[in-house]
């Protein structure tokens, strides 16, 4: 079956330190991705290597069987790669519906649709941001920001979502709304999902890859990584399982 | 051309390249200090460079004071003329983010000021401008007449780096210094007042710029194109030596001061601004980082 | 909205009118002639600062190389100014891509300093090569546009007419550029200004447009210069230097960057100033740097970008107290 996402020795190097190490990942059509490891491994470089923000020392990416190493970074979106930041990243000055308009601009007639906001009612009911329509986006809090984000992203329909950190700086109440939504949306595009919130990845990712050092020290179902002694020691110990 | 000829050329180049080359790494010392820790790029020092020079001329030619003197009047004047520059043009963009664009705009701005106020002083009183010489007379190197006054200010540049060096090596501001150019925010929890820094070395780059321009008054005449000239060969230096890099200001400044000497034996000084221009331009496309970075 | 059409509508044959109101006072025909020609210019360069955020520091240089194509096609060759002209515009769009691409990848300030660095060489170049610009002493006797009539005659536009050619050379600029911001491609440039890693991210190609971008820019800076030129009657190369090129930027940036308007206010505020200062001209350095410091330090927005961001930002406390937010202009 071909892989959805398919990343064969990466390597990557800044002035001497391996950000990224023969680092092989792929990930399943239908499967929920999730990687982890500790602050400085190489996950944002993973990201930013495979969506073309990074060039790579050697290593090659593909998706869904096309070959999109060394493609600039809107190539790869348009192929279908999309990426999240991990500060939250918008358009303040525009409001919400020109953040959706700037973000289906490019994608519509590709997708052989009529208008670059087309579906975007839809989108914004689900993700909860109808009435926030005309609001400055730069007035929108913190968890509405993500939102629109996604919103952003999925506009495009996109094959998979790179997702970096998506909870970061939402309270408890907002990380499980959140995650209720990434759920219902994994049957509209693939996802994968870097995060330290443990519960998180528990709950949306099929598989795990842990990094740690630009290395992948495990790769399994979330409830076999957390039992993993590697992974214990070297990462788990060191952060705090969110309580339920 | 006789051998005597080549010697003469060539001990004119050499001579020549030390001092424009000293006085070269200088200004762009003092440009690079200026960027390298508080992210001012400093598009007027030319203009600095010859408001020293102008005041010197006038001390010198108009007021009749010594050249000594008139360096000194100059030099330590110009503490507090940057002690105001920075209280008002300076200390408000300190927490801006993008603040080297508007520093680098405003000091556009500020060039043009001055450009314009020279014109309409200096410029009327006269096209070209040379000083008395401070040390009359030559000394002789084996065969060879070195003006006094010129090897009197070739020792002082060199002098004046090697001291500024040491003191950015050495000396606990100086240390300081460069440890808020390296990394901003762990010199704060070092427990450096950050302010104070910029406030210092921005004075500091200041003091080396008028040292240039007080010592070039008193090797060489100029006039009023000397201003922008100067500022293209400052950032240039800067560039390709390595913004933050006194080091690399200094090699480049005495390699572009070489060159300028050698150019001009042969063709118009232009041609070696415009190279200068090229190899900037180059650094900054393939390796902006210049060649001395850290 | 019909009381905006009314007050565009007026604005244009008020614009293509004053030529002829002003014919009699040669003297305020040429202030108003200049005028039309800095909305042009500033116009031109708000495509690329205003809507990139970029300051291009070359596009004195690239006015001059329209300038220099022009005239020397003209009076060297013979070729009609309407061909003339729009040679020269595609030598300072190609010759500003060609410069100014490698550059568009350097951020901030480094890209600042690589636009002075080429103008500095531009004017360098334009001393230097005396066979096609008259070296330091210029061109003098440029022939005015000529309009070939029926029958062998040509007519000259000189004066009011020459006038009224810049004041619809000058609208349609704007015209061309209100288009663009309304375009996809606007869209692109202000997403590009406000955050281009994001941009890039969402499928634009941020290098593409900011190309397109200064190609067009750079188009304006070559017609302006064709349209200087052969206005004028003289041009050296002190006309297209970096003082030039902030001039122009002071304008844009006094006005307003990123809007249709600014630079029109900009203009209208400031390029009379050298010549209603006449005795004084010698300070209008003085002037402008002042401004350009003043601008920068308490004007980042411009003038007419100001009088918008304080209109959004009472608009923006007045819904938040309603729990709803008017829409943003672009």
């Amino acid at each position: 079956m071909t892989k959805l996402l398919d990343a064969r020795g990466l390597n990557k190097s800044f002035g001497g330190v391996w950000a990224l190490k023969d680092l092989n990942v792929d990930q399943t059509p239908g499967e929920t991705l999730g990687m982890i490891g500790p602050n400085g491994s190489g996950k944002t470089t993973f990201i930013n290597a495979v969506t073309g923000h990074l060039s790579l020392d050697s290593g090659e990416v593909s998706l869904g069987g096309n070959r999109i190493t060394g493609r600039k970074p809107h190539a790869i979106a348009q192929a279908g790669l999309i990426r999240t930041y991990q500060a939250v990243r918008v358009y303040g000055q525009f409001p919400v519906i020109e953040n959706l308009r700037v973000a289906g601009l490019p994608h519509f007639r590709r997708l052989g649709l009529s208008d670059p906001l087309d579906g975007a009612d839809a989108l914004l009911s689900k993700l909860k941001l109808k009435e926030k329509k005309e609001t400055l986006a730069g007035a929108l809090t913190l968890f509405e920001q993500r939102r629109l984000e996604l919103a952003m992203r999925l506009i495009s329909r996109p094959k998979l979502i790179m997702l970096d950190e998506p909870v970061g700086g939402l309270n408890p109440g907002e990380i499980r709304e959140m995650i209720q939504l990434l759920k219902e949306l994994r049957s509209e595009c693939a996802l994968f999902v870097i995060e330290h919130t443990m519960k998180v990845i528990m709950e949306l990712a099929d598989r795990v890859v842990v990094l740690v050092s630009g290395e992948m020290i495990a790769n399994g179902a979330p409830a076999a990584i957390l039992q993993d002694a590697n992974v214990i020691r070297q990462y788990l110990g060191s952060i705090r399982v969110t309580s339920r | 051309m006789t051998l005597e000829n080549i010697l003469l050329n060539g001990m004119a180049v050499i001579t020549t390249g030390l001092i424009v080359g000293a006085i070269f790494s200088l200004v762009a010392a003092g440009v690079t200090i200026m960027y390298g820790t508080i992210w001012f790029p400093n598009a007027s020092n030319g203009q600095f460079f010859m408001l020293a020079a102008l005041l010197m001329w006038s001390l010198v030619v108009n007021w009749g004071l010594s050249p000594f003197l008139g360096a000194v009047v100059v030099i330590v004047g110009s503490i507090p003329f940057s002690l105001v520059l920075e209280k008002f043009l300076v200390r408000p963009f300190y927490n801006v983010p993008n603040r080297n664009i508007v520093y680098f705009i405003m000091t556009l701005g500020l060039a043009q000021i001055f450009a314009g106020a020279f014109t309409g002083t200096y410029g009327r009183w006269s096209d070209q401008f040379s000083l008395p010489a401070a040390w009359p007379g030559a000394i002789l190197l084996g065969p060879f007449p070195f003006p006094r006054t010129r090897l009197l200010v070739l020792v002082i540049a060199l002098t004046l780096l090697a001291g500024l060096f040491v003191f950015l090596r050495l000396h606990r501001v100086g240390r300081a210094l460069r440890a808020v150019f390296q990394n901003r925010e762990a010199a704060i929890l070092r427990g450096v007042d950050v302010r104070r820094i910029y406030r210092f070395s921005f004075v500091l780059a200041m003091l080396v710029i008028t040292m240039g321009g007080v010592l070039f008054a008193m090797a060489y005449g100029f006039d009023l194109t000397m201003a922008w000239t100067m500022a293209i060969i400052g950032f240039a230096i800067m560039i390709v030596g390595g913004p933050g890099s006194v080091l690399g200001s200094v090699v480049i400044g005495m390699i572009f001061g070489f060159t300028q000497a050698v150019v001009s034996l042969f063709a118009s000084p232009t041609l070696a601004a415009f190279s200068y221009l090229v190899v900037m331009l180059i650094i900054l496309l393939v390796k902006p980082s210049g060649l001395f970075a850290r | 909205m019909i009381f905006r059409r009314a007050a565009v509508v007026g604005l244009v044959l008020l614009a293509l009118l004053l030529p002829f109101l002003l014919s009699a006072n040669r003297f305020y025909a040429f202030i108003l002639g200049v005028t039309y020609l800095y909305v042009l210019w500033s116009s031109g360069m708000n495509l690329l600062s205003g809507f990139t955020g970029l300051m291009p520091l070359m596009y004195a240089g690239l006015a001059g190389i329209g300038a220099y194509t022009s005239v020397n096609l003209v009076m060297k060759f013979g070729v009609s100014f309407w061909l003339a002209m729009p040679a020269g515009a595609l030598a300072a769009a190609v010759v500003g891509v060609v410069l100014g691409l490698p550059s568009l990848r350097l951020r901030g300030f480094y890209f600042t300093l690589s636009g002075l660095v080429i103008q500095t060489a531009l004017t360098m170049l334009f001393v230097y090569i005396p066979q096609f610009t008259g070296g330091d002493t210029g061109i003098s006797q440029i022939p005015p546009p000529m309009i070939s009539l029926p029958g062998d005659k040509s007519f000259a536009l000189t004066g009011v007419w020459l006038e009224e050619a810049l004041a619809v050379a000058a609208l349609l600029t704007v015209y061309v550029v209100h288009r663009v911001t309304r375009s996809t491609w606007g869209k692109y440039l202000v997403a590009i200004r406000e955050d281009d890693l994001l941009t890039e991210a969402l499928g634009i190609g941020v290098t593409r447009y900011r190309v397109l971008a200064f190609f067009i820019s750079s188009l304006f800076a070559g017609v302006g210069g064709a349209f200087y030129a052969h206005y004028m009657g003289f041009v050296s190369p002190r006309s297209f230097d970096v003082l030039t090129s902030m001039n122009i930027w002071l304008i844009v940036g006094f006005g307003g960057q990123g809007t249709i308007l600014g630079p029109i206010v900009g203009t209208i505020i400031l390029a009379p100033i050298p010549y209603i200062m006449q005795e004084l001209y010698l300070y209008k350095d003085i002037v402008y740097g002042s401004l350009i410091v003043f601008t920068t330090i308490f004007l980042p927005r411009g003038v007419y970008g100001s009088v918008l961001f304080h209109r959004r930002n009472r608009a923006l406390s007045r819904s938040s107290a309603q729990g709803k937010t008017e829409a943003a202009r672009l």
